[in-house]
């Protein structure tokens, strides 16, 4: 076992409300969401020596640290992959406190996807430079076929997997129904009191055939979410019960690209998902069943799917019957993204299901988990396994 | 560079522009004033070996099938350049 092992905690979270128009720019929705996450944690902008994000995030550090007020960055760092690296967030900050690098790290996202200078499901039209980690130029090996926006990129995959496996819109909108059903009674949600039947999503337009009708997306969504990380030690005095890390880990392959990833040889399998899932259970020590719930980037419903294979919850080519059976749902074998997902609750790019993590380990959660000690949480390449214990 | 041999050396190779329909799909939303709608999304394993994301042309979206033989096209695309698209193969091959 070569985990963190606990040695490292989410000890605050904080967030600001998930919207479609937040009238605020990022750095002010950052500021808010350490604001609380730090109160939340019993601490103050002069504990904090870390800070980390993932790539994409506009908010520029050295901005950030005069705006919170905090006093001496000792780490800061940044994860590639774009929204798959949200989850490896924790591993940079356990790997900075169990180090010795830093002592408290915040982690944020800030997210305008919905209000912001372009809506992040939209067209891209011009290559990122590699630099930006929004995509790799080979996104430009896509701009003159109209293969333009997330959606697009994530069907050339989607439809190779339904085709191997004989996966049918119906198999995967059965997913989508109970991650629906979350959302429907979270208050935070975008899906609150929007009840969603697997024939509303049958009814629902495509958006690239055949595997992506409009309820399958995740909603573009403002906001932000900061978490607090520290040591067991540090987090013993602390008011909140700790969310130890006890694995986190990152696995970024050869071939692999970030959003038109489309040149491993086996596209029906999230190859990067299984190494990751190796990592993170080697690392743990635990067993597939011995943890309560999951939280899996959902930004596109099929690779919800694809996720609960690769990350070995069932067979190649059985998650649709894993899903049929209610497994995602209350009481199911594993309950998955009990705030609604990125689909049902809105997308902060990821990082809004570690707070719903967080949540069900303090047992605080509005769609509970009975007595949920041990949860996963991923983003197709990165992830962690948290306890409450 | 080559990510196998690290050699930095390269030189332009004829292809056969011959393969076989990886997978697909119709984008119907949103819409790019570029592109008529759906835009047919190919990923074309070419016989040599290389993946190419690239469009069918020639085809009905109810006749795409998964594996058929494809065949290059070529057609303008924003400047003066030119783009390879793929119809179904008309030779047997
Ligand atoms: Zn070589």
């Amino acid at each position: 076992m070569s985990g963190f092992g606990g040695r490292a905690a989410i000890v605050g979270v904080g967030a600001t409300e998930f919207s479609r128009q937040a009238g605020r720019t990022e750095l002010r929705l950052a500021c808010e969401a350490i604001r609380d996450a730090l109160r939340d944690a019993g601490l103050t902008a002069a504990d904090v020596d870390g800070i980390v994000s993932y790539t994409v995030d506009p908010v520029e550090e050295t901005e950030l640290v005069r705006a919170v007020g905090f006093q001496e960055i000792g780490f800061s760092s940044r994860v590639p992959y774009g929204g798959g690296g949200s989850m490896g967030t924790l591993l940079h900050a356990a790997a900075a406190i169990t180090s010795g690098a830093a002592e408290v790290v915040v982690a944020y996202r800030a997210i305008r996807a919905r209000s912001g200078a372009t809506r992040f499901g939209g067209a891209k039209t011009a290559a990122s430079p590699t630099s930006g980690h929004s995509g790799t130029t080979a996104m430009q090996w896509c701009m003159p076929y109209g293969v333009l926006t997330p959606a697009s990129w994530m069907a050339l995959n989607a439809t190779r997997y339904m085709h191997t496996y004989g996966v049918t819109s119906a198999d995967i909108g059965r997913a989508v129904v109970q991650l629906r059903a979350y959302a429907e009674t979270n208050p935070a949600a975008w899906g609150y009191q929007r009840p969603m039947t697997l024939e509303d999503h049958q009814a629902s337009r495509w958006i690239a055939e055949p595997c992506i009708r409009l309820f399958d997306c995740c909603q573009e969504t403002d906001g932000s979410v900061a978490l607090v990380i520290t040591s067991r030690e540090r987090a013993a005095d602390l008011p909140n019960r700790p969310a130890f890390i006890a694995a986190a880990a990152g696995a970024g392959l050869f071939e692999q690209e970030i959003a038109s990833d489309h040149y491993s040889r086996d596209l029906a399998v999230m190859e990067g998902s299984v190494a990751l899932g190796r990592r993170l259970f080697e690392r743990s020590g635990f067993r597939r069943d011995e943890l309560d719930a999951a939280m899996i980037y959902d930004a596109f419903s099929p690779i919800l799917l694809m996720q609960l294979e690769a990350l070995g919850f069932c067979g190649f080519g059985e998650a649709k019957d894993f899903v049929a059976a209610g497994s995602l749902a209350p009481g199911g074998a594993l309950p998955t993204n009990t705030n609604g997902g990125l689909i049902g609750e809105g997308y902060i790019h990821g990082l809004n299901l570690v707070l719903e993590a967080v949540s069900q380990l303090r047992g605080t959660a509005v769609n509970q988990v009975p007595d949920a000690a041990r949860v996963l949480v991923t983003a197709s390449r990165t992830g962690a396994i948290l306890t409450r214990d | 560079m080559c990510p196998h041999c690290q050699s930095l050396d390269y030189k332009a190779e004829q292809l056969s522009g011959r393969g076989a329909l990886y997978s697909y799909a119709l984008l119907h939303h949103p819409r790019n004033p570029a592109f008529d709608y759906p835009v047919l999304a190919a990923l074309v394993d070419l016989d040599e070996g290389i993946r190419l994301v690239s469009n069918l042309v020639d085809v009905a979206p109810g006749d795409i099938r998964i594996g058929m033989r494809l065949e290059v096209a070529f057609e303008p695309t924003a400047g003066d350049g030119s783009v390879p698209v793929f119809r179904p193969a008309r030779s047997a091959s």
